[in-house]
């Protein structure tokens, strides 16, 4: 406390380079410092994310605002913390991608087939889901996770998620379970295992993650680990059976997302998330 | 009713085509050649959920019998039988199982010019050797002074070709078993695991 009241004033009498050194010996990750500092380069993707959401026109005229209000203000507040949830008029179980990608697809008239729209949306360096998913995580900043499981639809995907979550599978034997559970606190290579269930990861996704400079979703998230599976088609061939990732917005995804962030309930939401 | 649309479109196009001058035809139909593999791109992205879920149900049954939330062999699957089962997967190459080449079998280890990577053994990911490579994961036990631990070779080659004979269920991937790893290249990691003047053993 006393530490943090220090740095706050050496950054105000402006020796900025002294307070990053000092910060640096005082406190053990430089990421904490950069927080101290007000530095959060995650926060380039809330602004971006809130001018899209304001302004962004789909081709029917409409944009995010239109329905839930300028900056989200009428219904999207919290509506994060309660994701993923089964949706009526979309009739599946969303995460925070897919629904935004129903909205546009389905209200602002964006269409889905149309390539140059999915690769802006699809891909991590596009314009939208990135940016569009980390403003309106950030409208449910402060709040509990609160996710309910009482639709079938919910409970099948909770069901599948834990299942998931433990399946032993590809050609490293591998489960989620398997690196995030049972060797949580571990270390492969050099890089620290997290317990996504025990630890409430959720509240800080979507993060910023040093190592790329980039923000991820859970999506990505999730997506990413399973490359490391070596899951394959045939018999395991590197070049030509190995499967690398469950689609995008796929059940299984989604799925993993639900068993994940019921497990975090409870937990305050603080996005975006920084990590190394 | 849309592959009526498809034939037609394809007749029209063969039309298009027949009424081509020949010089022009080389330059079509290598066009078409390049349609035909962008088509097969797009198909392996289409179908990339039903990739997955025939990734998924390749699980075999030991697979299947570790996916619990111990992820260790369940009540009611006898361990010995387990291990016996596994046992019989083992596959020996011709030379024996200490190979020749002991370079290859340190590149496929992790190789020390990369920081002790390695695409399929990536032996790091979870356990130390090389007193070199500092990059080196805490899940399995620490391969440092391997040679000097009086370990059968054979055993050593069982324990890298399915780790599962030995401990069922464990972390340690079966590389030899699905293949990732092939019998001789298992061999030539053996051969580089005993040999004393191996850096894991100096
Ligand atoms: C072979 C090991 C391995 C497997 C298997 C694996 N992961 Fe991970 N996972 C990691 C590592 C390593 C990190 C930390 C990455 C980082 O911080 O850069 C991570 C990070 C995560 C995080 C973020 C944790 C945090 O601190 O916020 C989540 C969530 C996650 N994984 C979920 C999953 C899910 C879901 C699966 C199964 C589909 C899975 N993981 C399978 C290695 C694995
Ligand atoms: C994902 C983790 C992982 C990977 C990758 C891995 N191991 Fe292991 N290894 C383990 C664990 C965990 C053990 C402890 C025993 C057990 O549970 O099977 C072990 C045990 C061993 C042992 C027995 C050690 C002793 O003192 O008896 C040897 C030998 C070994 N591994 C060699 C290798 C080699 C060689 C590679 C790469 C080709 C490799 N391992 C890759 C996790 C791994």
């Amino acid at each position: 406390m006393k530490e943090k009241k220090y740095l706050v004033g050496i950054i105000a009498g402006g020796s900025f380079l002294v307070a990053a050194v000092t910060a640096q010996e005082q406190t053990p990750s430089h990421l904490q410092e950069l927080l101290e500092l007000g530095m959060h380069p995650g926060h380039a993707y809330v602004d971006e994310g809130r001018e899209l959401f304001n302004t962004m026109k789909g081709p029917n005229g409409k944009t995010c605002a239109s329905c839930h209000g300028e900056d989200g203000s009428k219904n999207l507040e919290g509506a994060y913390a309660r994701m993923p949830r089964y949706y009526t008029d979309i009739g599946k179980v969303a995460d925070l991608d897919l629904r935004i990608l129903s909205c546009m697809t389905q209200y602002m008239g964006f269409d889905p087939k149309d390539k140059k729209f999915r690769k802006e949306f699809d891909k991590w360096s596009g314009k939208y889901r990135v940016p569009l998913a980390t403003f309106v995580a950030s409208l449910s900043n402060g709040m509990e996770i609160n996710v309910q499981i009482d639709d079938p639809q919910e409970e099948e995907m909770y069901k599948k998620g834990e299942k998931l979550w433990f399946m032993r599978v590809g050609a490293r034997d591998f489960s989620c379970g398997i690196c995030h559970s049972v060797l949580a606190g571990k270390r492969i290579r050099l890089q620290g295992l997290p317990d996504p269930v025990k630890a409430k990861v959720y509240t800080h996704w979507p993060a910023y993650r040093f190592g790329n400079d980039r923000m991820w979703t859970m999506e990505d998230r999730v997506r990413s680990c399973f490359r490391a599976y070596f899951l394959f088609e045939k018999k395991w061939n590197e070049k030509s059976d190995w499967v690398k990732k469950p689609p995008p917005y796929s059940d299984w995804v989604i799925a993993l997302e639900l068993y994940m962030k019921h497990a975090a309930n409870g937990g305050v939401i603080e996005v975006p998330g920084l990590l190394r | 009713m849309k592959k009526t649309v498809i034939y037609g479109a394809s007749f029209t196009a063969f039309i298009l085509i027949a009424c081509q001058p020949t010089a022009q035809k080389a330059a079509v139909s290598e066009k078409k050649e390049e349609e035909k593999k962008i088509q097969v791109k797009k198909e392996k992205k289409k179908n990339l959920a039903e990739r997955f879920k025939i990734a998924l149900a390749n699980q075999d049954k030991w697979q299947k019998a570790c996916s619990n939330p111990d992820q260790i062999v369940p009540k009611g699957i006898d361990v010995e039988t387990f291990r016996k089962e596994m046992m019989a997967t083992v596959k020996f190459p011709e030379g024996g199982v200490i190979g020749k080449d002991i370079k290859r079998g340190e590149k496929l280890f992790g190789d020390p010019d990369k920081g002790g990577r390695s695409r399929r053994g990536n032996c790091y990911a979870c356990h130390c050797g090389d007193p070199r490579i500092l990059a080196c994961g805490n899940i399995g036990p620490s391969l440092r002074g391997y040679a000097k631990r009086g370990i059968d070779p054979k055993d050593t080659y069982i324990r890298i070709y399915n780790s599962w004979a030995i401990v069922p269920c464990s972390v340690m991937p079966r590389l030899g078993y699905h293949g990732v790893l092939t019998p001789e290249e298992i061999a030539d990691i053996v051969a580089y695991m005993h040999d004393p003047e191996s850096p894991l053993n100096k």
